[in-house]
């Protein structure tokens, strides 16, 4: 009994050490500035002679290539954030709901390689988020509109939950006196 | 069975003071339960939260009052109706999202077709108050049917160990 005791506590330290040695992979919590939430990498590309055209605001016939090669959308237009920053912005057609600009993707220069990255969802939801749906709780918009169908879910969870103990513990019938 | 009155089972013979506490506290704290539903989208709360407070009531009540009582005041039936109404109002908002979207492409879940008023993002809003009203019927039918079925169960154990 008492060595079964000491395992369990040994086992216990051990998933701790574990959780904190994943844990400390995790970006800091919270940071928006942090390349997981902002950007997905795509892919890298040589920064010879684009730099010009991203500058006046144009999309380079090879990055063009490269981005319907592997079947992302063209950008409308580029945004110059700083030197070596560039946003690329995609105007969708007017049938759109938000005939809105939006950020697609982030090129960074870097020595000579021109680095391409896609916004992350997340940025959608904090930047566009209280304006698409006039709600201020981002916890609230976010799970109860964007991630819908994730909520109906887990309301059959629920339910479904209810319904099993329901049938299992359910009270019999008033037993004679 | 008097001997068994105290507690949970009982009924009769509770306390003076339990009793009148709880009986001027659960209104109070089924319109908090309300409040956090309704003030889901300006503050902190929403369905889960409300109905787990909402819930809470009831557990309160049955501890005041013993079980008998609460299960006369608030049926396994009706409790078994709620279980499913608030999935079904959750599920109806978003077909009625198809249905009035028709013309745009029928989505799923996408509040802002529903024409309560005459913009978009407003009629997002107020569906998601329709979805969370649904979630809190949902989860205060189904905590207080676990409480109540746990309950229950315990006390036929104990009479069934007695003969």
């Amino acid at each position: 009994m008492k060595s079964m005791s000491i395992a369990a506590l040994l086992f216990v330290i051990f998933l701790g050490a574990l959780f904190v040695y994943v844990a400390e992979d995790i970006p800091a919590f919270g940071d928006a500035n942090s390349a997981p939430n902002r950007y997905v990498w795509l892919f890298d590309m040589d920064a010879e002679g684009v730099e010009d055209d991203l500058n006046q605001g144009n999309i380079p016939a090879s990055l063009g290539d490269k981005l319907e090669g592997r079947g992302f959308p063209l950008p409308s237009g580029v945004a110059k954030l700083k030197e070596g920053e560039w946003d690329a912005v995609i105007i969708p057609e007017e049938k759109h709901y938000y005939p809105k600009e939006q950020k697609y993707y982030f090129i960074e220069k870097k020595e000579d390689k021109l680095d391409v990255y896609r916004y992350s969802l997340y940025i959608r939801f904090v930047e566009e988020g209280e304006h698409e749906t006039e709600v201020q709780n981002m916890v609230t918009y976010i799970l109860a509109d964007y991630r819908g169908y994730d909520t109906l879910g887990e309301t059959t969870v629920i339910f479904t939950a209810g319904v099993a103990v329901l049938l299992l513990l359910r009270r019999k019938e008033k037993r004679p006196e | 069975m008097n001997s068994k009155d105290s507690g949970m089972s009982g009924g009769k013979g509770g306390d003076v003071v339990v009793e009148t506490v709880s009986r001027l506290m659960v209104p109070f704290i089924q319109l908090f339960a309300l409040y956090v539903i309704i003030h889901g989208a300006g503050g902190p709360g929403g369905g889960f939260q409300g109905g787990v407070i909402f819930a809470s009531s009831f557990i309160l009540y049955v501890i005041a009052f013993g079980i008998v009582k609460a299960g006369n005041r608030f049926s396994e039936a009706k409790n078994t109706v709620l279980f499913s109404t608030g999935v079904y109002i959750y599920a109806g908002v978003g077909l009625l999202c198809i249905i009035c979207g028709l013309a745009f492409g029928a989505q799923f879940l996408n509040y802002g077709y529903i024409p309560l008023t005459h913009h978009f993002e407003e009629n997002r809003a107020l569906g998601m108050d329709l979805v969370e009203v649904g979630i809190g019927i949902t989860v205060m039918a189904v905590i207080t049917s676990i409480f109540f079925n746990l309950v229950w169960k315990r006390e036929g154990e104990e009479v069934e160990g007695e003969d």
